[in-house]
């Protein structure tokens, strides 16, 4: 199905015979039900991982940071890979909520819930590496400017303080943003619920929701201003994380195009992971009429977009290297292609540009297999693209002597594999205790696609849930 | 219908008899200009091509970009925008005086001797491979404008669905060549203006300043149309207050990229590249510089930012005509200090140019918007533009 349908009318975003009240039972339903076994066997699976994150990270604490595989010249290795990595999958959250939203993309309700509890989880995995990169994580508490006796400051001209500004306020927003979408649903549970524990805990957090008018009316102004100011922040943490890099001289660093370039990437790598994670939600819990062929038809349209823009980074940084006639830009980007690294640098070329091209073809945007494998591609493919960066940049620097090759240590694999484990955790969680498609939200849709294509799809046009 | 909503013949008079004599004058103004100061009339002159090319090819992304989206709210001036676009083909006649040009404008073509940088460069940075390239842009450029222009216009006839199909086919790689080509075209025609010096982001730059152009000119062309009577029940506050928002968003999105460039190279201190923005702030030039941070984003993002300045028509076009100053500003600002390295000359040849390009893309504009119908009567989605309403 394309967007376009043969009459060019507007193809629908709610399937079946859906009422409000199927819409609220169909998606309630997936949190009251009794916790099915499967759950359990995943939740066992992943929690095992985040266990295993624990232990790493202690041993690491106890140890030091040279259990990683670090050393100079290349200083950075998987810790910030994995950093600018799950950062990057959070994008997309805020995408969708934010920039979607006040694109009138109605298609967004069916995913934003998700795709914003991933921003958070994402945030928290992110955290982890620079938290514990500091060595001494129990002083991390330094890295706020705090007027204390001892007088130390830290170093307001460095990127990596205004990343902790940024990620900070980037993780705040997105939670208020995702909690405050979340208000009607869970008054929804609330009513819903029979025991009284989770009558109790849905009623706290739902802020005694009646559904009036002016509660509606707060609420929406709310949305749209947190929309407002997420906007900006879609950009801008991802702009700073590329300062990491881009402020310094080091060739393959230092480009302009790389704000741009990694905020496009950070929603391409953002929009794998929640084409990954919905296609299973959606065939776990049966969801094939809310997140339809529109929907994945919609997301693979986006991934081929921002997959090209980050392609064209990659050729634009290979052709001002040449056209810069630096020696030292030249060199760099030619041992990024046909160096040591060269398995890595074409692994990214294959999976990010590459790979998404098959979204040209409508044949393909319908397959889910194909959209699945190619969403994993995604992931594989830009956790590279920084790997690609960090490494191929640092570890032939200007020093012949000093050049090296960089081996990942187990600990560093463990921990990346650990954090996978607390992020699934953390989703597996929120797809038992929460709605994990805005209610609210889907039934706007279903109510203006009602008023567009006649009443005959349901019959109770004001139910309540 | 269709001649409900043509323009009348008196009214495209009225139109091109202003703009006939912009370009009579112009042309007359860069004749003497190239006789008397070659080198001058050459850059005035493409400062002014690049303004108007630049326009054009913001209407080739607009428009694009709303077939690709199936766009709703934007159909009722979805044909002012492909007028736009369509006379990218006028601009590539007019390109021609930047290709003779080429030994006035460009660095490059007469290195000296000691020169490595440009020695290594030499097999990109040549003339015959240049104008060759100029060629591919254009051909790319009025290929697509052309081929999406003919089906709105057959759909006028025919009203079939197929042609939005067939234009939505046309502008999914064309965005994509667009910005390949796009930003090929800056590095060549802007960039190398000064060829030691190089931006990756210059090409994403020279774009959004582009967008916002041209969604300055399209809210004050239809702010011209309503004031004479035509369309001003089609084009409503909500479309006023959506384009408005799309100023807004590139002007931020513009001033994002320009941060972008101008902080990491200040911030890396590389001499190779500093040099650039250093001519920037010698003299006057510093003046026009931090004239761009404040008029190109500080006054509009906040005069802009609130929904009661969107609606506010007369303030609105206001605001336009602001950034379309703005962007000319801008060009400005990237060329001349090639030309004049210690400050501000503003030309008599400027104002020519600017005449000459301006008044003959409008007399094709006007006329090619006076043959068809000035909005895409037969649209699938007209009638939901109709009836959009900002929710």
């Amino acid at each position: 199905m394309s967007t376009v349908s043969e009459q060019m009318t507007r193809p629908r975003l709610v399937l079946g015979e859906q009422t409000y009240h199927t819409i609220t039972e169909a998606i309630s339903k997936i949190v009251e039900e009794k916790t099915p076994r499967e759950w359990y066997i995943a939740f066992g699976i992943t929690g095992g991982m985040t266990v295993m994150l624990g232990a790493m990270l202690a041993y690491l604490v106890m140890t030091g940071i040279g259990v990683w595989g670090n050393n100079i010249p290349v200083g950075w290795a998987w810790d910030i890979t994995n950093f600018v990595f799950w950062i990057g999958i959070g994008h997309a959250g805020t995408l969708i909520s934010a920039i979607l939203y006040l694109f009138r993309q109605k298609w967004r309700t069916s995913i934003n819930r998700a795709a914003e509890a991933m921003t958070l989880f994402a945030v928290a995995c992110a955290g982890i590496y620079p938290l514990f990169h500091v060595g001494r994580v129990w002083v991390a508490w330094w890295l706020f400017p705090l007027p204390y006796s001892q007088g130390m400051w830290p170093n307001f001209r460095s990127p990596l303080l205004w990343d902790v500004f940024a990620v900070s306020t980037y993780g705040t927003v997105s939670l208020l943003f995702w909690y405050v979408g979340l208000i009607p649903d869970l008054a929804t549970l609330r009513d819903r619920a029979k025991s009284k524990i989770k009558k109790f805990l849905y009623g706290v957090f739902s802020l005694g929701w009646r559904g009036s008018v002016r509660h509606w009316r707060h609420y929406e102004i709310a949305y749209l201003l947190l929309a407002g100011l997420s906007t900006p922040l879609v950009l801008s943490v991802h702009s700073v994380v590329s300062f990491d890099f881009a402020v310094s001289i080091l060739p393959g660093w230092h480009t302009t195009i790389f704000p741009p370039y990694f905020v496009a990437g950070a929603i391409f790598s953002g929009f794998a992971m929640v084409m990954t994670l919905m296609l299973l939600a959606r065939w776990a819990y049966k969801l094939e009429n809310f997140v339809t062929r529109v929907h994945l038809d919609n997301m693979c349209k986006i991934m081929l977009a921002t997959g090209t823009i980050v392609g064209y980074a990659y050729a634009t940084e290979f052709f001002i290297a040449w056209y810069s006639a630096n020696k030292y830009e030249q060199f760099t980007f030619m041992n990024r292609a046909f160096g040591p690294y060269a398995w890595a640098y074409w692994i990214m070329i294959s999976c990010n540009v590459i790979s998404p091209q098959i979204f040209w073809f409508k044949k393909m945007r319908e397959n889910v297999v194909v959209m699945f494998i190619v969403s994993i591609f995604i992931n594989i493919g830009m956790w590279f693209e920084r790997f690609v960066i960090i490494v191929t940049s640092l570890h032939r620097d200007f020093l012949p002597s000093s050049w090296s090759y960089f081996k990942a240590t187990y600990v560093d694999i463990c921990t990346f594999i650990g954090s996978f484990g607390l992020f699934l955790t953390l989703f597996l969680l929120f797809t038992r205790f929460l709605p994990i498609i805005a209610i609210a939200e889907v039934k706007g849709v279903l109510a203006h696609e009602l008023h567009q294509h006649g009443h005959g799809a349901a019959g109770s046009h004001g139910g309540k849930h | 219908m269709a001649e409900k909503f043509r323009l009348e013949e008196q009214m495209v008079q009225r139109m091109r008899t202003p703009l006939v004599w912009s370009a009579v004058v112009g042309w007359i103004g860069c004749f003497i200009g190239y006789v008397i100061d070659a080198k001058q009339f050459h850059f005035s002159y493409l400062v002014s091509i690049i303004y108007f090319l630049s326009i054009c090819l913001g209407a080739l992304f607009f428009v694009m970009i709303q077939y690709v989206c199936t766009a709703g709210w934007s159909v009722v001036v979805r044909r002012i925008a492909e007028t736009v676009m369509r006379n990218i083909d006028v601009c590539a006649v007019l390109f021609i005086p930047v290709l003779i040009g080429i030994p006035h404008l460009y660095h490059w073509v007469h290195p000296e001797p000691n020169d490595i940088i440009l020695q290594k460069k030499a097999g990109y940075l040549n003339i015959k491979f240049f104008v060759a390239r100029a060629v591919v842009y254009f051909g790319i450029w009025v290929l697509i404008s052309r081929a999406i222009y003919k089906h709105s216009i057959a759909q006028d006839e025919d009203g079939k669905a197929e042609h939005n199909r067939r234009s939505m086919k046309w502008s999914a790689p064309g965005i994509l060549l667009l910005f390949l080509s796009g930003s090929l075209a800056a590095f060549d025609w802007l960039m190398s203006l000064d060829p030691h010096w190089y931006s990756t982001i210059f090409g994403v730059y020279f774009f959004s300043g582009s967008a916002v152009a041209f969604v300055a000119l399209l809210i004050l062309f239809s702010m011209y149309l309503r004031k004479r009577g035509v369309l001003s029940k089609e084009i409503t506050h909500e479309h006023y207050h959506d384009l408005g928002k799309l100023l807004f968003a590139f002007t931020v999105f513009w001033a994002y990229i320009a941060f972008s460039q101008y902080f990491l190279i200040w911030y890396a201190n590389l001499p190779e590249e500093t040099g650039w923005y250093l001519h920037r702030q010698e003299g006057s030039w510093l003046w026009v510089s931090l004239l761009i941070v404040f008029g190109h984003f500080l006054f509009p993002f906040l005069a802009l930012i609130s929904r009661i300045a969107k609606r506010n028509l007369k303030f609105l076009s206001f605001m336009a005509m602001w950034m379309m100053v703005m962007h000319y500003v801008d060009i400005y600002w990237i060329v001349m200090p090639t030309l004049s390295h210690h400050g501000v000359h503003v030309h008599w040849l400027d104002v020519a140019a600017l005449l000459a390009v301006m008044g003959t893309l409008g007399v094709v504009f006007v006329s090619r918007l006076g043959k068809n119908a000035i909005v895409p009567i037969k649209d699938p989605f007209l009638s939901e533009s109709l009836h959009f309403e900002n929710v």
